[in-house]
């Protein structure tokens, strides 16, 4: 078990290596970079528009500075909170534009107390500017003389703000929710009495709901704000749009099912801002790049003199270059096969011409989500799937199949001719040049000659298994219900509707099976889809405290010595040996005691593992290191229980 | 019911009368079966004079001249007699009357009443059936039972303990209770099962303070020990090297890396960043801040200030105050980001000197920019804990398991971490010659006060060392003594101790010969007086001309406080006490250079 495990720990670090060491490091690094673009401007486009909103409030505000009350924008963020992308936009928005206005942000960190609060607000909001510009120092130094002030009086600030003549102060509180809400209370009472000297404007992170902010206020508090409501785009609609431009046209490469079901699970279950979905599509693609040397076949002007040899070795071992070998031999290709196999120039052409086709294979089988969610759009009472849960069922070759596609095909069939129009434009609307896809164009013109006939009778046509024509019926037949379905006759224009309905679903059905293929059966998958689980999981979701009880209580998976290594026949028995490191010994002694443990007799078990043979000075230092890393460790603390007593803090496993 | 038990066993306890909670239950029969008086002997009723329980008095005021044994005067019922006098009444309205506080009153008014009067015994089969009853009355009984018959000190024979003398209670009688849990308990059940109540009983062994070695000792043994996974360790290391390329390049990328696993990484992380600064960039060596989180006083101010000194311009002041310091250094990673992001790299940064939760938020604060590369160890199991989510985003980790195996040479202080542990006084300056050193720069008479009081501890260890009542610092004497002092408060300890962890069948038999015990056992409870008294010292330094009034001798010993070369203790008595913390050993050495 042990030697199986110890190569799995340690294969995730050699494969990456691998890749250093073949690969010279050209090529990767330009596409990797090329590949970014999309996704960082769509990034910043996420919540521009809230963005625009917000500071076009802040110049309203800035502009009538008579009302009394203090204008505040409550940005709702939903779960997402603190939005620290949503601050920076906005600073980065406010760099752009030259207003007179400071930006101070404050967190429930800031002070648990208001003078606390006052200082770091007033610290801030002067400490800023003042190490920008310093021709204004002089004078500011020069009139504080008068009076000396102390560090929370909002005095300070009103002088740096009539001196600056700055027209707007602006307070951003981050985590409404964690201040104390008598503390936010007074905050804000204190900023509504200041407020005819300070030009103060609040924004406030919301995490929850309005309601809940203003129960929490105090009346007095309130009637200080007048509020404006933004909202944030919520974080699964950023998401999509992340996809979005991960899985566009010209994307480099994919992400297979296991790596992008796992970011999205993270991401939904723990982690709720986008930062952490990018990082993971991030080292996906820098592991692509760095950890597999093939990928230098995905570098658009690679030249065969750039490959160096052992790439198309390593080419030939890949699973699907065998597969397509087999498939080739199957068929008495023999030839074909054997110049790749021995004609490195050949194989390179394969590899490109490989590639490309699984690409733009990739890229139909985008364009078919996308499909199916604009007939989920266009169907009425439809559930239109997530954009990234059809991306997983469909890299993973799953949703070609699918009862969800089935259910979607007998649906279209029934709709009436109103709604397959609209169904109709909205493929179309695609424009996806695809052979199968395009028949639909005739389709549509037939459609949309029959429909114009029939607009006279203004009602809709409809196909044959709409329900409403067909009856059911129930007789009674010899004291026994018969169901009976009954077709209602149908119109000629009913049934050549009926027609032009199976011929549109036959070519979606035709257009779904070539494009929804599992992409592990296309030529060098490897290549341009990565689907490795290994040093995704272990690099975002490390499991620390498993990994030290591993390493203490079987130290034979780490260090893979034979002094240590558990014998076949009595693994249980033999854990415990004295060539193991004291800390491991110490530890497993500690495993199997109770709560509390006594030093002594821990001693002596220590003692009784290590051996007589071995000097007793020797085996004290050792347990007495052991112990003392344990308790640094955090297993165990002192207690005052008992004397000469420890308690065990850390129990394995939990 | 339990809880009705437990309150009748209160009130029977308050009165100064063997509990029994069963006690009607047997007088019922006991009634009925008009028994003749037997006198039966246990031997084991001898011990019953250990425990100063009120079963003692008990049998002391009864006529009855021959020693009972305590386990029947234990759940005898004392009331019997007017029991047996009302015997010709109906005893079935008692019976028929089932509150048991009623019952546990009625027989304590019977007790008041009756008085003095002797309590008679049972026979054998009265015995019997209260055994049977107190069988299934639940363990609590059983475990006091157990502790009444071997009150003798003791450790159960499948606790590790060496010095395993074959003491305790006779073989025969001991209950088969598995002192380890059942194999293959997952994870859960085992944290229940080492938990439950009753079920932690450890032995009362005390560890010889002379086990635990002193600095000098330590460094001397640790630098001899060759471990003999050194290659091992040194392949693990090397595996761990072939990542730097990728950390390299994850650092390149914006990440910041976080190193967990067992073992110092300090060694790996070294060699790392001369890695980095071997690697000679396109803009010219990156600079490399590295900071020892371990290291005693460590704190943000620190890391700030080391930082602030590669960051900003020469000559530039930093401010005095950490968040103005952190804001400084921000505006200056903000506007002026270095050419190649700086390194900081942090060891143990989940040590408790950084734990604060602003320490890690200015930390993740500086890591989040881009001008700055953060990479941190993290030697405890549950490091991601000091994080929430927006500390995590700042962080920007990336994990990486580099178990190491190497000993935490200079993370840790062994021999102090040890010592409060333990509850030693663990803050003593560095032994004794860190005394030795601090008087040198003492008065003469302050010299000569220290002396007295070794002189004086030596000399009151040695004279009560004699009389074995001193927990001297000998391996044999100690558990005895504790046993002596723990004895009543543990009775438990004695009769099953699962919880120490086994050896495993690797123990070696118990061959220490049998002492004797009658000396540790008829020791007085309370610990043995250690030191000088207070008294004592200062007339003998008066007498010594080392001081001339109390003030005077107070100032001196406030020295010696303050470098925590004395500890003053509080005796039984209330007398205060004053003890210089060292082994023998030590405190002869130290005489040795005093005089």
């Amino acid at each position: 078990m042990s030697s199986s495990q110890r190569s799995d720990l340690q294969s995730d670090a050699v494969s990456s290596h691998k890749g250093f060491k073949v690969l010279g490091l050209h090529g990767g690094r330009h596409i990797e970079k090329a590949g970014r673009p999309g996704e960082a401007s769509a990034l910043d486009n996420i919540n521009s528009a809230t963005v625009g909103e917000i500071s076009s409030f802040l110049d309203e505000a800035g502009h009538n500075q008579e009302t009394s009350r203090i204008p505040a924008g409550i940005i709702i963020a939903g779960p997402s909170a603190p939005h620290t992308s949503l601050a920076t936009q906005l600073a980065k928005h406010e760099n752009d534009s030259d207003s007179n206005r400071i930006f101070v942000t404050l967190s429930s960190g800031s002070g648990s107390h208001l003078k606390a609060i006052l200082k770091t607000l007033i610290q801030k909001a002067t400490s800023r500017q003042s190490a920008l510009d310093d021709e204004t120092d002089e004078v500011q130094t020069t009139k504080q003389k008068s009076t000396k002030l102390l560090s929370y009086d909002l005095q300070l600030l009103h002088d740096f703000v009539t001196e600056r003549h700055l027209q707007q102060v602006v307070v951003t509180i981050d985590d409404t929710e964690a201040f104390d809400s008598d503390l936010l209370s007074e905050l804000i009472e204190l900023f509504g009495y200041w407020r005819n000297r300070i030009p103060f404007v609040l924004l406030l992170n919301l995490a929850t709901s309005v309601d809940f902010l203003q129960q929490r206020l105090t009346q007095a508090a309130v009637k200080c704000l007048s509020g404006r409501l933004f909202d944030v785009a919520p974080s699964s609609d950023v998401l999509e749009q992340v996809l979005d431009a991960v899985t566009s046209s010209d994307a480099p490469s994919y992400l297979g099912p296991i790596v992008m079901g796992a970011a999205l699970e993270r991401q939904s279950d723990y982690i709720q801002s986008i930062d952490g979905f990018v990082d993971a599509l991030q080292y996906a693609y820098m592991s692509n790049f760095y950890a597999n040397p093939l990928s230098l076949f995905l570098k658009p002007t690679l030249v065969r003199e750039e490959v160096p040899d052992d790439h198309f070795e390593a080419l030939r071992t890949t699973n699907s270059f065998r597969a397509w070998a087999r498939r080739l031999l199957d068929k008495n290709r023999a030839t074909e096969v054997k110049k790749v196999l021995q004609d490195n120039g050949a194989l390179f052409d394969l590899a490109r011409r490989g590639i490309g086709d699984g690409r733009a294979t990739l890229n139909g089988m985008m364009l078919a989500v996308t499909v199916v969610r604009t007939l989920q759009q266009s169907l009425p009472n439809t559930f239109v799937s997530r954009k990234s849960s059809l991306y997983v069922q469909a890299m993973s070759g799953k949703l070609a199949g699918s009862a969800m596609l089935r259910a979607l095909h007998l649906t279209v069939r029934k709709v009436p001719s109103d709604t397959a129009v609209k169904i109709l434009q909205s493929v179309l609307a695609l424009s996806i040049e695809d052979r199968a896809l395009s028949e639909c164009a005739d389709v549509a013109t037939e459609l949309d000659e029959l429909v114009r006939a029939q607009a006279e009778a203004g009602k809709p046509l409809r196909s044959e298994e709409d329900i409403r024509n067909s009856t059911l019926r129930t007789t009674v037949h010899a004291q026994k219900v018969e169901l009976s379905k009954h077709k209602t006759s149908l119109s000629q224009q009913d049934k050549d509707f009926t027609a032009l309905l199976r011929r549109f679903t036959d070519i979606l059905t035709r257009f779904f099976s070539e494009t929804l293929v599992n992409p592990k059966t296309l030529l060098f998958n490897e290549i341009f889809v990565y689907d490795l689980r290994s040093p995704h999981r272990e690099v975002f979701t490390p499991r620390p405290r498993h990994a030290i009880e591993r390493a203490l209580a079987s130290p034979h998976d780490y260090l893979d010595c034979e002094c240590c290594a558990p014998d076949a026949e009595e693994r249980e028995e033999a854990t415990l040996a004295a060539t193991q490191p004291g800390t491991a010994i110490l530890y497993q002694l500690y495993l199997e005691s109770g709560s509390l443990i006594n030093a002594s007799d821990l001693w002596q078990a220590f003692q009784a593992v290590m051996g007589e043979e071995r000097e007793e000075g020797q085996t004290r230092a050792l347990f007495q290191r052991a112990l003392a890393e344990l308790r640094a460790l955090g297993m165990v603390k002192s207690t005052r229980k008992r004397v000469d007593h420890i308690a065990k803090v850390a129990w394995r496993g939990l | 019911m339990a809880k009705r038990r437990r309150e009748v066993e209160e009130v029977v306890n308050d009165d100064l009368t063997p509990r029994k909670t069963r006690r009607s239950a047997i007088k019922d029969i006991s009634a009925t079966a008009s028994s003749p008086v037997s006198h039966a002997e246990t031997p084991s009723g001898r011990k019953g004079i250990l425990r100063g329980t009120p079963t003692k008095a008990n049998g002391t005021a009864s006529a009855d001249p021959t020693p009972k044994s305590l386990r029947k005067v234990l759940f005898s019922t004392p009331a019997k007699h007017g029991q047996d006098e009302g015997d010709e009444e109906t005893p079935t309205a008692t019976r028929n009357d089932r509150s048991a506080r009623r019952k546990s009153q009625r027989t304590l008014q019977k007790q008041v009443a009756d008085g003095e009067e002797s309590e008679e015994e049972e026979d054998a089969r009265d015995e019997a059936v209260a055994a049977a009853i107190l069988g299934e009355a639940g363990s609590d009984i059983d475990d006091d039972n157990d502790a009444i018959q071997v009150a003798e000190p003791s450790s159960a024979p499948d606790t590790p303990s060496k010095s395993g003398k074959p003491r305790g209670r006779p073989k025969g009688r001991r209950r088969e209770r598995t002192p380890s849990p059942p194999p293959d308990l997952p994870p859960h059940e085992l944290y229940f099962f080492q938990n439950r109540a009753g079920g932690n009983k450890t032995s009362a062994n005390t560890l010889a303070s002379n086990l635990l070695l002193t600095h000098e000792d330590y460094y001397a043994q640790v630098t001899a020990y060759e471990d003999p996974h050194e290659q091992d360790v040194k392949r693990l290391q090397q595996l761990h090297e072939r990542g730097f390329e990728q950390w390299r390049f994850e650092l390149e990328e914006g990440f910041n890396l976080c190193l967990y696993g067992y073992g110092s990484k300090r060694a790996l992380v070294m060699e790392f960043a001369e890695h980095v600064y071997a690697q000679v960039g396109e803009r010219g060596k990156p600079g490399i801040v590295i900071v020892n989180g371990y290291t005693p006083g460590v704190g943000i101010r620190e890391v700030l200030t080391a930082l602030g000194g590669v960051l900003l311009p020469k000559g530039v002041k930093m401010p005095a105050q950490p968040a103005a310091m952190e804001d400084m250094l921000l505006s200056a990673l903000a506007e002026a980001p270095p050419k190649q992001p700086l390194l900081l790299i942090i060891h143990s940064l989940d040590h408790p000197n950084l734990r604060k939760p602003a320490t890690q938020a200015t930390i993740a604060r500086l890591a989040a920019k881009p001008g700055l590369n953060l990479l941190a160890t993290c030697d405890t199991p549950h490091f991601p804990l000091l994080w929430d989510t927006s500390l995590t985003r700042h962080l920007h980790f990336l994990y990486h398991d580099t178990t190491t195996f190497q000993p935490y040479r200079a993370e840790f202080d062994v021999v102090e971490d040890v010592n409060a542990l333990l509850g030693r006084s663990g803050r003593r300056l560095g032994g004794k010659d860190g005394v030795g050193y601090v008087l040198k720069s003492l008065p003469e008479n302050a010299r000569n006060l220290f002396r007295i009081l070794v002189a004086e501890q030596l000399v009151v260890a040695d004279s009560e060392g004699d009389a074995a009542t001193i927990p001297a610092y000998d391996d044999s004497d100690i558990d005895a003594d504790a046993e002596a002092i723990l004895g009543d408060s543990d009775e438990e300890a004695a009769a099953n101790q699962q919880s120490t962890p086994s050896r495993r069948g690797r123990g070696r038999p118990a061959k220490k010969p049998a002492k004797a015990k009658s000396a540790s056992l008829t020791k007085p409870v309370v610990s043995a007086p250690q030191g000088v008294e207070y008294r004592t010292l200062y007339h003998k330094a008066v007498e010594e001309f080392v001081c001339s009034s109390e003030l005077n001798f107070r100032t001196l010993l406030k020295e010696f406080h303050d470098h925590q070369m004395v500890e003053s203790r509080k005796d039984a008595g209330g007398t205060e006490r004053l003890v210089v913390p060292f082994r023998r050993e030590e405190l002869e050495g130290l005489l040795e250079e005093l005089v």
